[in-house]
């Protein structure tokens, strides 16, 4: 049903051992889809080459990045967001981003030619690369050249972005652009990384009205996010007519991820793939790209992504997980009980901010579209 | 931050005999409520959307038409700032007076003005977001050091503060709002308690994980 593409190339965009964004994060996934007996078939895509790079990136910024990776000394390295906590460099980084790139923009090329409609790159998703500056992880923006790849096919593109942070990078790379609506669903910036995503950015010029961004409450549940969803991303897919979905499935708005304050669990994220696919089948002809992205409790990214797995190839999602692959991966989940594939229901104790926080969601949803109303009707 | 940093200095000005039909019809199209009254190159006074509104308004006693001049509407007793003024104190000085504007003069020279709304601007700029980062509270006793092994705790860690905003909290306490320049303010926040910092934001999770 879904093309998957996942490469050992992945591994390389290793940025240490005590990193959060870690490659084993995909690796305990797809290990979860075939210890429940599915043989998934793995496209292996080419890294994407510097001239695909620069379709969205700075040439001083690259050569900033190739110096780095090959070990040369860069003088303003910092001012660049290279070689910080967040984002550190090590010989061979660029080839490494460049193979994440790569994945993403082979599934972009597999749509844009017709071969085929539903792909789930099993990497990228690195939403807060900039232009001219690396953040929060990511040194290329895989989904910026995908995307940027589509609309020079003549495809309009919904970029949806599900991460926990503001998908600034992407939104940044598309701003004036009229072929691209970004929507991203986000913690708001008051609070969480990176800051920005506050629902007065809507795009400027062209782009004006097709930029559009719904932070949450901390602590917004699923129930919340969820309605919040539905209030304005299918109105915004309607209005703008895109041809094709891209979309940025982080796994760190779950309650368990140790860098947000999000609380959904993983049946919320099975209803929200499930609600995503369907949106691309009414809008555009089943055509969706997605990527992964952030998600920091490998107990619940690796639950969360093997749910997306299933779930796009049409498979049932079952609740028993073998014991062999808890046993196998024990160390990666700090001693969490990994004998479903889904949290339990109830996950936690009901919160006591619950109704506030869903209530002032509601506020936030409604003054975007009343900001949003003048550019849809 | 200076008054000279926030203020608009291409100022829109009238002459004491102009009318107050004009006045209105200046404040409508450009969209603004206060106008420096000027006069052989010297501010001697200043006009209001709301000194219009009360002179000409049915319920004044003897309403002034709309030929009627500035001069007689205008208020004449102008407090003013200095370009190299602290904006704080051009904000007390407003505040105080409960007034909307003060023109910015050099010397005898008119050459800005700022109003409430630049205010607002200037706070924005204060507590905005510029940078990609992360926010980190911290509330602290009012003590000597407090901040600085705060600020040491975090360029330990390599990290780089993008903006920092520090307020009495009352009590003998202070609240301090950092921009700090990572996704893991979570783990940051972990440091500063262990470190014995009374972390605001973000907060422990309320379940265990």
């Amino acid at each position: 049903m879904a093309e998957l593409i996942y490469g050992p190339s992945y591994r390389a965009y290793d940025l240490g051992p005590e990193h959060p964004f870690s490659p084993d994060r995909q690796e305990m996934a797809l290990d979860l889809v075939a210890a429940l007996g599915h043989d998934v078939r793995r496209i292996e895509p080419e890294p994407a080459t510097r001239e695909d790079i620069l379709t969205v990136h700075d040439k001083a910024y690259v050569a900033a990045v190739e110096a780095l990776s090959a070990g040369e000394r860069v003088a303003d390295a910092a001012a660049l967001g290279l070689g910080t906590p967040d984002t550190p460099v090590f010989p061979g980084i660029d080839l490494a981003a460049r193979s994440l790139v790569g994945g993403t923009l082979a599934g972009a090329r597999m749509i844009a030619e017709g071969r085929a409609s539903r792909v789930l790159q099993f990497g990228g998703g690195l939403h807060h690369a900039h232009p001219a500056k690396a953040s929060g992880f990511c040194v290329y923006n895989d989904l910026a050249v995908a995307i940027r790849h589509l609309t020079a096919s003549g495809l309009w593109v919904t970029y949806i972005d599900i991460d926990v942070h503001h998908g600034d990078g992407v939104q940044a790379a598309f701003y004036t652009d009229d072929k691209v609506q970004t929507i991203s669903l986000h913690e708001s910036g008051q609070y969480l990384f990176p800051g920005t995503g506050a629902i007065h950015e809507l795009g400027d010029g062209m782009g004006r009205g097709l930029k559009i961004n719904v932070p949450l409450e901390p602590f917004t549940d699923g129930e919340s996010y969820l309605e919040l969803f539905e209030m304005i991303v299918p109105r915004a897919v309607e209005a703008f007519g895109p041809h094709v979905l891209v979309v940025q499935a982080g796994a760190d708005a779950h309650f368990d991820d140790p860098l947000a304050d999000l609380a959904l669990t993983t049946r919320d994220y099975e209803k929200l793939y499930r609600r995503i696919l369907e949106l691309a089948d009414q809008a555009t002809q089943g055509r969706v790209l997605v990527t992964l992205g952030g998600g920091y409790s490998l107990h619940a990214a690796a639950r969360i992504w093997a749910i997306l797995v299933l779930v796009m190839n049409g498979l049932p999602v079952p609740d028993a997980i073998p014991p062999a692959w808890a046993e196998k991966w024990a160390g990666r989940l700090g001693g969490k009980a990994a004998a479903s594939l889904h949290d339990p229901d109830p996950a936690y104790e009901p919160l006591a901010t619950r109704d506030e926080v869903a209530q002032r969601n509601r506020v936030v949803g409604k003054r975007l579209l009343d900001a949003l109303a003048p550019y849809w009707f | 931050m200076l008054v000279r940093d926030i203020m608009t200095t291409a100022v829109i000005t009238v002459a004491p005999d102009a009318t107050l039909e004009q006045v209105c019809e200046i404040m409508h199209g450009k969209n603004i409520r206060h106008l420096p009254v000027v006069k052989g190159g010297r501010l001697v006074g200043v006009i209001t959307d709301r000194d219009v509104h009360s002179v000409t308004s049915a319920l004044c006693l003897t309403p002034a038409n709309p030929k009627g001049s500035v001069r007689d509407a205008m208020t004449r007793e102008v407090r003013t700032a200095h370009p190299l003024d602290p904006v704080e104190d051009a904000a007390r000085t407003m505040r105080s007076l409960k007034i909307g504007c003060l023109p910015v003069l050099d010397g005898e020279a008119l050459v800005g003005i700022i109003t409430g709304i630049d205010l607002l601007d200037a706070l924005l700029r204060l507590t905005g977001v510029d940078q990609p980062s992360g926010r980190v509270e911290v509330r602290m006793p009012d003590r000597p050091g407090g901040l600085a092994r705060l600020t040491a705790l975090i360029a330990e860690r390599a990290l780089n503060i993008h903006s920092i905003l520090t307020y009495p909290e009352g009590g003998g306490r202070v609240r301090t709002v950092l921009r700090v320049s990572t996704l893991e303010t979570r783990p940051l926040a972990d440091a500063l308690r262990g470190a014995g910092f009374e972390v605001v934001w973000p907060v422990e999770k309320p379940w265990r994980s």
